[in-house]
């Protein structure tokens, strides 16, 4: 659950028009290959493309950043640990007074870089779980590296650092999708997993409403087969009930912050940014437009900008009266990556959440089989 | 008066917060909000040498006594120490 003074921070953020948090996307280069990935460039491919910033470019904007008020910094890739830089980032990322959170695969290359981050630690290491074996690993990510995540989750755990983990659900690693909970229960670390891969249109605009993932039918049975062995029966009631009420049964989603509205309904060019491993801002890092380019336009002008164009997206108007727009958080985003448009209905995300639906009432009627 | 933690001191959309920097963001995973007075208690702490003089120097700033003074200020470094902080 999100702290109240995250939420208060941002509500004020929102309405005095403030970049409270924002991502730094450090790279898009990543030693695995997995083949849902949105942002995943190879070396050739990513020099091909574009420069990555240099770490003086990246303090000069967290410099700015901070300035204009952000507080919570998440750094990402690609893999933000392919960097040499990355610990010197991060150390000067946190003195200038920023709440620094990292997304890693958990590899953590090198040998001195487990130790590095558990000295100046983050305050939160979001590390992707994608299986509970080196085989699964080498289907999903295509490198055996199982052993090598558990054990580094394990020593940041043993040193007292949060660890999140995060599992990506796909047709080759759907099988664990219960190992890797109870693994993640055993270390005692906060856990949650999602079948839904967004399409990696910013890579491939001709993926829009296309990914390796699984159709969402039965991502949606998935999910509540994810719930049903999760929860208790108290909570799975809750969680059913809620849905009977067409109302969601999560607070929402902590790190975009949902609401309900005609227009982009999360924190997206409101109180959040996202700055890609090229300088572009975005409101959210799957969106490849609207893009301003920090280098040539300066921090806070960006900031201006990007809230601007956030402003006037506009999402489909028949979600609006949708039964299930409470339960089903259709973002900007999701509407852009589906569909090609904002204001394009994700047909994906509708058959997966109606699905999700109709699989929690099934299991509440055939595994408690009482009324509700 | 020694401060054991490493935080920074930010203002943002007029709220004071301690952010938690170094090794700190292990021990105390969050950040702590603080009032103007605390703010000003907080900046003075590395020169001071005991609680009196953080009275004594509040008494120059705002129109109040030191008996007046003296309990919130105990019971600001009470909470600090508590967290050990100082």
């Amino acid at each position: 659950m999100e702290p109240r003074l995250s939420k208060y921070l941002h509500m004020k953020g929102s309405q005095l028009g403030l970049p409270i948090a924002g991502t730094f996307e450090l790279t898009p280069r990543c030693n695995f290959n997995c083949k849902m990935c949105y942002v995943h460039l190879t070396e050739k491919e990513q020099k091909l493309c574009g420069r990555e910033l240099t770490t003086e470019q990246w303090l000069s904007i967290g410099r700015e950043a901070k300035e204009t008020g952000t507080v919570f910094l998440l750094l990402t890739g690609g893999e933000p640990t392919l960097r040499p830089d990355f610990p010197e980032l991060l150390h000067q990322f946190k003195n200038m007074g920023m709440m620094v959170t990292v997304n890693s695969n958990g590899m953590l290359p090198g040998e001195g870089l487990l130790q590095q981050i558990i000295n100046d630690p983050p305050v939160r290491i979001n590390i992707s779980l994608y299986g509970t074996s080196n085989e699964t690993y080498e289907k999903q990510c295509g490198i055996p590296a199982y052993d090598r995540v558990i054990r580094n989750i394990r020593a940041l755990r043993d040193a007292g650092i949060e660890v999140k983990v995060n599992m990506s659900v796909t047709p080759d690693n759907k099988d664990d999708i219960r190992s890797v909970y109870e693994t993640a229960k055993e270390l005692n670390v906060h856990t949650q997993s999602t079948p839904y891969m967004f399409p990696p249109v910013r890579l491939h605009p001709e993926m829009c409403g296309k990914n390796f993932r699984m159709d969402p039918e039965d991502a949606g049975k998935l999910q509540a087969e994810y719930d049903a062995f999760r929860c208790s029966e108290e909570e799975f009631l809750r969680r059913v009930r809620a849905l009977q009420n067409l109302t969601s049964p999560d607070a929402g989603n902590e790190d975009c912050g949902d609401a309900i509205g005609e227009g982009i309904h999360c924190r997206a060019g409101s109180t959040s940014f996202w700055i890609t491993w090229d300088g572009k801002m975005t409101p959210c890092g799957q969106m490849a437009e609207p893009a301003v380019n920090v280098l040539e336009t300066g921090f806070a002008e960006a900031w201006r900008q990007t809230r601007a164009n956030a402003a006037a997206i506009r999402l489909p108007p028949e979600c609006n009266s949708c039964d299930i727009k409470n339960i089903c958080h259709a973002c900007a985003a999701m509407c852009y990556c589906e569909t090609g448009s904002f204001s394009g209905r994700p047909d994906y995300v509708c058959r997966m959440k109606r699905s999700y639906i109709d699989a929690m009432m099934q299991y509440w009627q055939t595994k408690y089989g009482g009324e509700v | 008066m020694k401060v054991k933690r490493e935080f920074v001191l930010r203002e943002i959309a007029g709220d004071l917060l301690l952010v938690p920097t170094g090794k700190t963001a292990l021990d105390l995973n969050g950040m702590l909000t603080l009032n103007e007075v605390g703010a000003e208690i907080w900046k003075m702490l590395p020169e001071v040498k005991d609680e009196e003089e953080i009275v004594q120097r509040l008494l120059k700033d705002y129109e109040a006594t030191a008996e007046e003074i003296r309990p919130d200020v105990a019971s600001f470094l009470d909470r600090l120490r508590e967290l050990n902080i100082i």
